[in-house]
């Protein structure tokens, strides 16, 4: 057994020797990484909840309409219609957390026909994003690629009403269709999307590359719609501030002049819910670590008092041979195998602490590894650190001076 | 005769410091002890014997002059040399006995095994061998606070010799004792030293000192002339 390891178990026999100390040290270490744990797996928990509403809403999605406010009242009017380009999609894709950027046209009535059966559906041009932007799914098929954009290919795209109303026995894929007499390539069909809010049918549609649609399907340059997607919902105010600026620049709106495009952001309720969440995940950390803080003072004391207590063995210690490093290292694996030991039931303690969070359903939990890495990494830090002191003053006992005291 | 000494110490001096004075307390120390010797250092409080005994039991440092312990100079070894040379070459015996109570006997003697440089395989072994030695073959499992003063300061003894060290250094080892079981410790020393063990007391009293082959009488931070 190599010296260090003879230490190590001479440490452990005199922390089994004192056994009702070493629960004492463990006990204030427990209760603080029990709490610590807890609060990261809530933490972690709730940000996990948030993150899939934030995914199932589009939280992070902004967009960008064109023709301003009075849209809403008048879509139909001419003002600002051709007010978004190509160009204003380009803008957006440099302002800063701004992740992925989609130009979108569309048009009604648009007629097409596979086979002997045809529809007349609505006609969607957009960038390669645009699938991850609104995170939709294809049942088959692939969607449209970079080759597809950059080559303005006749490749269309079906959503699952059309899909069923031209080809009800499958097969769509590959097919050949016209739409408005020309001839496009089948390339994938989209999963049922239901309808919107508004009462939209998400199904009823064909989506095409934008640029396709610009030049050749709808020959027109000016967008209906940018959709981009934000890297934090958190900052979706911020992003869609900047937006407005840079399209009121490059638009050459004058102050006090009202936008001629009009930026919807996804409801905040869920990003401040967030905030707040973040807030107390941080509060609730802290008040942790200031708890970690007192159980390391309570051990680096505790263990002051024990290189009091024990100065006469200490200074026996070494007599016999210790070497003043021998010392620090025992009272440092001392204060270190105390820590780890509190850490290990407050472990525990915190896996309780969330079953019962759990079956109460007080909570969101996610149990990760990163309560657990954290809450040893702590107590390793504190251990040693906390350690030091008592292990110092152990290490500076003149073994001359203390043998000779008198005992008691 | 060529055979080298235990200990050889040529002008030891030491001196405190503290608060700007300075107190001399060894001022020029010369003596040898050969191998096998019982010899008892004596002096007043205050006399040096003390001071000397820590420096014998490289528990602290000269000032000045030479100390050859088993013919090796260690009067510069520095604080780690040190320690390795007392768990090896030197067995201490204190006047409180210094044992720790929440162990057994055979514990506490296997402590100088602890800190060895090298372990040894036969550590248990040798510690019952010891405590047979000093007579307490019987009583291995015993705790300090079950044992007699007289018994566990031959527990101390029996610590003293698990490494089969050059010197014993035993400190007012009767000081703590009533008579009868002071007499035995020293009845035990002398014992020791009829085994070959070189040992060095350190004590006050003149009675006790007697039993040693030589007496070396500290005064004043010298060597009395022509003691014993």
């Amino acid at each position: 057994m190599s010296r260090t390891a003879r230490l190590v178990r001479d440490v452990t026999a005199t922390l089994r020797a004192n056994a009702q100390r070493s629960a004492l040290m463990m006990a204030g270490m427990a209760v603080a990484v029990g709490v610590l744990a807890t609060v990261i797996i809530i933490g972690q928990g709730t940000r996990a909840e948030i993150l899939a509403t934030v995914q199932k809403h589009g939280l992070d999605m902004i967009m960008v309409r064109a023709g301003g406010d009075v849209q809403v009242f008048a879509p139909r009017a001419d003002r600002g219609l051709a007010s978004l380009m190509e160009e204003d999609a380009q803008a957006i894709r440099t302002v800063p957390h701004v992740t992925l950027v989609s130009p979108v046209q569309n048009q009604r009535g648009i007629t097409v026909v596979g086979g002997e059966r045809s529809v007349v559906t609505r006609a969607f041009g957009v960038g390669v994003d645009w699938m991850e932007i609104r995170r939709w799914g294809i049942s088959d098929g692939d969607f449209l690629s970079r080759e597809d954009e950059a080559g303005m290919a006749r490749v269309a795209m079906l959503g699952a009403g059309v899909a069923r109303a031209l080809f009800p026995d499958g097969g769509a894929v590959g097919s050949a269709v016209r739409v408005n007499g020309d001839p496009y390539t089948v390339k994938g069909v989209f999963v049922e999307m239901g309808a919107s809010a508004g009462g939209d049918d998400w199904d009823d549609r064909i989506v095409v590359p934008y640029t396709t649609a610009t030049r050749r399907l709808l020959n027109r340059p000016y967008l209906e719609q940018i959709v981009l997607r934000v890297s934090d919902a958190r900052r979706v105010d911020a992003v869609a501030e900047q937006i407005r600026g840079v399209l009121r620049v490059r638009h050459n709106i004058a102050p006090g002049t009202p936008d001629d495009f009009f930026v919807r952001e996804p409801e905040d309720v869920e990003g401040a819910a967030l905030e707040t969440s973040n807030t107390l995940t941080a509060l609730l950390i802290g008040i942790a670590l200031v708890a970690l803080l007192a159980g390391g003072i309570v051990i680096m004391n505790l263990m002051l008092l024990a290189v009091s207590q024990r100065t006469h063995e200490i200074g026996l210690r070494r007599a016999v041979g210790a070497r003043r490093g021998d010392i620090t290292t025992q009272f440092l694996v001392e204060a270190l195998l105390v820590a780890l030991g509190g850490g290990v039931l407050g472990i525990g303690l915190a896996l309780i602490a969330t079953a019962v969070i759990q079956a109460m359903a007080l909570a969101p939990v996610a149990i990760t590894p990163l309560p657990f890495i954290a809450a040893l990494a702590a107590c390793t830090l504190l251990g040693v650190s906390f350690g030091l002191p008592p292990a110092r003053r152990a290490a500076a006992v003149d073994p001359a001076t203390s043998l000779r005291e008198r005992r008691l | 005769m060529s055979i080298t000494p235990v200990i050889e110490v040529r002008e030891l001096s030491r001196t405190y410091r503290k608060n700007g004075h300075e107190t001399p307390v060894l001022r020029g120390v010369s003596f040898a002890i050969g191998r096998g010797e019982f010899v008892a250092i004596t002096g007043a409080s205050g006399s040096g014997k003390s001071t000397l005994m820590n420096i014998l039991g490289l528990l602290d440092q000269p000032d000045g002059g030479e100390y050859r312990l088993d013919g090796q100079d260690v009067s510069h070894a520095d604080d780690d040399a040190r320690a390795d040379l007392r768990n090896r070459h030197i067995g201490f015996v204190f006047q409180q006995f210094h044992l720790m109570d929440r162990v057994s006997a055979l514990e506490n003697v296997m402590l100088p095994l602890l800190y060895a440089v090298e372990e040894l395989a036969d550590g248990e072994a040798r510690a019952r061998r010891a405590l047979e030695t000093v007579g307490l073959g019987h009583r291995v499992g015993h705790r300090p606070g079950e044992l007699s003063g007289g018994e566990q300061q031959r527990v101390a003894i029996a610590r003293a010799l698990i490494n089969d060290p050059a010197l014993v250094l035993a400190d007012e080892p009767t000081g703590n004792l009533d008579a009868t079981n002071g007499a035995e410790i020293l009845t035990l020393l002398r014992a020791l030293k009829a085994q070959g063990r070189t040992i060095v007391l350190v004590t006050h009293d003149p009675a006790v000192a007697a039993q040693a082959d030589r007496v070396l009488a500290m005064r004043d931070g010298q060597l009395a002339p022509a003691a014993g």
